[in-house]
This record gives structure tokens, sequence and C-alpha cells, in this order.
């Protein structure tokens, strides 16, 4: 039981990866944390089913329409919102996100109403490894998000534009001196961090049931593993998530699976008690 | 130094600045500086000196007056622009991206600029040869580095555009004396590179005992012009402190 609870949370973790990335993404490049992560993930769950059970197009065709509706959702929102108070503090910025957070949520409940749904997809039988049960859909999760992380790792660290994102994140005035545009990074940075929770909001919508909700039922854990690996560090959100999932999921051995929300709550408390810049990120964020 | 009919490498008219909705800050500069010299701005705290420095390499916006690079009006351009016009620029503090490394660092300086002839490879060889201490360090990174080589790495950075006019706001601080004058011993063999530096520093001393001319900045304007040697035995103090109309 202990090996099944540590591969769930495993894939639990990776699942929390990605919106965890994308919000360490968000408050390194733009200075705020952005509270809108959840919803955004509610829109691109509902995305995929649209193009699923409507428009009749595969799971993966529905993730690519997914990560698109959102990242393009995530460069209006900048456009229309946040671009507009750049020059506020962050708790501006992040009450601007709360608002933005309401209107994606409601959006979706407007038009898709309150109804769970679920992706047309085949029911398959879950596989059997070493006493070992792993559903396709833990697969799934798990392949789609290593290639994600492999594929982020070498945008920031091997290409102009992640440079330019790091250099921005690093040192904004010093980068504009240098040629980096500012404002496209931005848009660049939403559009890569809503592609990222569209993915996301596909793989939620394999692991549970489709409601205006479900971004909401994430946005703790994902808070709490972008705090614990240190908010600003790419790498610190996804160990953070990883160590989230594992400890939600193990929890079950010691309290009801009703509570395992706690988890994430108890390490936001515990962090801001005694290491306030999280795991990773004294060193890479603030020197 | 002296105004000859040659076209000057920085020309600076009536320039005036200033923060949001508060006054001017910088309040009707004229300048003109010969290339290939070390031009010293001192002056008291908060005397415009980074405020200065900081309109001309676009940090803050002009309200009034021009700024020419070699000939070339650069007074509404973008800080991006104006280094592809040869102005570089090397802030006070936090001048390299400590995060990245020192390659990366190198590859930022030039590979969003556009239009600036002479930057590549060989630019590259002639920086090296400059600051041969930061050489096959490639994978360091920047915060890793000393005070004083971080200084070296933003020299570098801002020299890889191949600039007509260097901008330096106070290299010297936080630095420990020696470090000083390692750093201020780079300043003159990037002038005996062909660049020409104005240099903003509060280490009146060390600044100079390498520039070529000075400026005294009291309250936004300019109280002094004078050749480097002679501000030596000049009551520096009272002219710090003299009021300005």
């Amino acid at each position: 039981m202990v090996a099944q609870l540590f591969l769930n949370g495993l894939v639990t973790g990776l699942l929390l990866a990605l919106p965890a990335l994308a919000l360490t993404l968000v408050f390194g490049v733009l200075k705020f944390a952005n509270f809108a992560v959840g919803a955004m993930l509610t829109l691109g769950a509902y995305a995929a089913w649209v193009a699923n059970t409507q428009l009749g197009l595969s799971l993966p065709a529905s993730a690519a329409v997914a990560a698109t509706t959102v990242a393009l959702t995530g460069i209006l929102s900048d456009q229309l919102v946040f671009e507009r108070l750049k020059n506020r503090d962050s708790i501006s910025l992040l009450v601007a996100s709360m608002g933005l957070s309401l209107v994606l949520e409601n959006i979706c409940r407007f038009f898709l109403g309150n109804a769970s749904r679920s992706f047309d997809v085949p029911i398959s039988r879950p596989m059997r490894w070493e006493g070992l049960r792993i559903n396709q859909e833990q697969i799934t999760t798990a392949l789609t998000v290593c290639v994600c992380l492999v594929l982020v790792h070498l945008l920031l660290r091997h290409s102009p534009l992640g440079r330019a994102m790091r250099a921005v994140a690093d040192n904004p005035s010093l980068a504009a001196t240098r040629g980096v545009d500012r404002r496209l990074i931005a848009r660049l940075t939403w559009a890569l961090v809503g592609a990222l929770i569209g993915l996301a909001g596909v793989l939620a919508g394999l692991d549970r049931s489709i409601d205006p909700q479900i971004g909401w039922n994430y946005q703790i854990p994902i808070f709490a593993a972008a705090i614990l690996g240190g908010l600003g560090s790419p790498v610190g959100a996804v160990v953070g998530a990883l160590v989230i999932g594992l400890a939600e999921e193990m929890s079950a051995l010691i309290i009801p699976t009703n509570y395992r929300q706690i988890v994430s709550f108890t390490v936001i408390l515990v962090l801001l008690l005694f290491r306030s810049n999280g795991l990773l990120s004294a060193k890479a964020v603030r020197k | 130094m002296t105004e000859g009919n040659s076209i000057p490498a920085l020309a600076i008219e009536g320039l005036r600045a200033g923060y949001g909705r508060g006054g001017d800050i910088v309040r009707g500069i004229d300048l003109r500086q010969d290339p290939e010299t070390i031009l010293a701005v001192i002056g008291p705290n908060g005397s415009g000196k980074s405020s200065f420095v900081k309109t001309l390499a676009g940090l803050l916006d002009v309200r009034g007056g021009s700024v020419r690079v070699t000939g070339h009006d650069v007074t509404h351009e973008a800080p991006a622009s104006r280094v592809s016009a040869g102005l570089a620029y090397v802030p006070q503090e936090a001048n390299v991206f400590a995060n990245l490394t020192i390659g990366e660092n190198f590859k930022l300086a030039t590979e969003f600029l556009r239009g600036r002839a002479g930057v590549g490879p060989e630019q590259r060889e002639r920086v090296l040869a400059l600051f041969p201490e930061l050489a096959g360090r490639f994978r360091a990174r920047a915060g890793d580095l000393s005070g004083g080589q971080r200084q070296m790495l933003a020299f570098a950075s801002a020299l890889l555009a191949n600039p007509e006019v260097l901008l330096l706001d106070e290299p010297s601080a936080g630095l420990s004396p020696k470090i000083v004058d390692q750093t201020m011993e780079a300043v003159l063999r990037v002038r005996e590179a062909g660049v020409t530096v104005l240099l903003v520093e509060q280490n009146v001393t060390a600044a100079l005992r390498i520039a070529d001319e000075a400026v005294v900045l009291v309250a936004g304007q300019l109280s002094l012009r004078a050749r480097a040697a002679d501000l030596r035995a000049a009551d520096l103090g009272e002219l710090f402190f003299a009021k300005v109309v």
C-alpha cells in the first residue's frame, strides 16, 4: 500500500508541477503571484472538453486546443489587465489576478453550466506491475509532464528567449539596456504559462470530473508547491510539486483522505514561520 | 577636451529630466566631450549625478534638451537603441545578470541588439584581451564573482556592443581600495582601446587620478569644468556646497 501511495503521489506531484512552474515563472518575470492559476486550469479543462466531446477531436488535439486557448487568454489578460498595472506594486497585481480568476471561472460556469463533465475517452484496464496498479491516465500524465519539463528546461537554459526571460526576472532595467523588450517577454511568458496551465487542465480532467471548481481543488497545493520550492525558482517549483504530491498521498496513512489538503496548508504555514524564501530560492533569486 | 571642429563623441544641450510629476533633477546641462577621453562627473550626494547618467542611458525620460552620440540624435531613443547608436551604460549596482553565467551575460550583451556594426567574434576577442580574468570562466555564475570581477564583467558586457561612448555610474561603489585601483586601471584600458568614457564617481580622488577632465555637478547643474590635474588643488568643498541659483 505504501508503494501504491508513493506512485500515486509521484503522479499527483507531476500534475502539480506544470501549474506550479507556471506560477513561479510569472512571479519571477512579472513579479506577482498569479491567483488566477486555478481558474486558468479550469478554463483549460473546459476548452479540452469542448474540443473533445463537442467537436469530436482526439484527446491530444483537444490538449493542443486547451493549451492554445489558455495561452491566448494569458496574452489577452496581460494586454487588458496586467500591462496597465505594470507600475503598481505586486499586491495590486495579485488582487487583479483574483478578479481575473472570478471572471474566468464564471465564464466557464455561464456557458457550460455547473454539471460535472468528463472526456470522451475509452475506459482502459489498469496495468499491474509488482503489485502496483498503474492507470493509463497516470502514464499519460507522467509522460506529458516529463516531456513538458524537459522542453521548458531547454527553453529557459539554451534559447535566446529563455535567456531573455531570466534576464528580465533578474534585472529588468539592465535587460532593457541590452535590447530585451520587456513587454514582448511578458507576453511570451504569458503564452508559455498559459500553455502549461492549459495542459495541466487536461491532465486534471483525466484525473477527476470537470466542473467549475476543478481548478480550486489544485489552487492551494499549487501555491504550496511553488512557495516550498521558492517562488521564482523553476527547479524549486518542480521539486516542491513532487514533495507536496507525495506528502498529500502519503498522508492517507495517518489522516482521512478528505483532509489531505491540510498537508498543503501546513507546508505553507511552516514555511512562512521558518523559511519564507522556500527551499531553493534564497541563493537563486535574492542574490 | 577643447571644443574643436571635430564631431564630439557626446554632445548634450539644455538637458532636463526628473521623476514622475516631481521637479527637474537634471536642470539644463550643456556638455561636449571629445572622442577617446575620460570625463569625470563629480559632485555631492544628491546632486543628480546618477539621474544625469540614467537620462543619458534612456532610463529616465528627457523633459527638454538633446543628447547626441557622434552626431546621432538619441534624445528620444529607447535604451537599447542608444546602445545600437554607440552609447553603452554600466549601472552603479546590479550591473550584471547575477543568476546567469558569465557566458550567458556575454551572449545577452549583443544578441538582442539590432544594427550595431563591429559586434561579433572579433570584438569578443578584443574585449577578452582587455579583461583576461574572464576568459575560461564562462560557466561561472556572475553572482558568485567578487565585487571587482563583477565590475570587469559589467565593463566587458557593455564593451561587447562596440560602443563609442561608455557611461559608468560609480564603478567604485562598494569596492575595497585595492579593487577600486584595479577598476580604475580597467577604465584606463578601455579608454586606450579607443572608447570615450563618461565616469560618474563619488570617489573623487580615484576619478581625478584617471580622468582627462572633470565637471562638478551641484543641484542638477554644472558648476565647474576643468582639467582633472588642475582640479586637484581646487577647493572642491566650496564648489560642492556652493549655493546654486
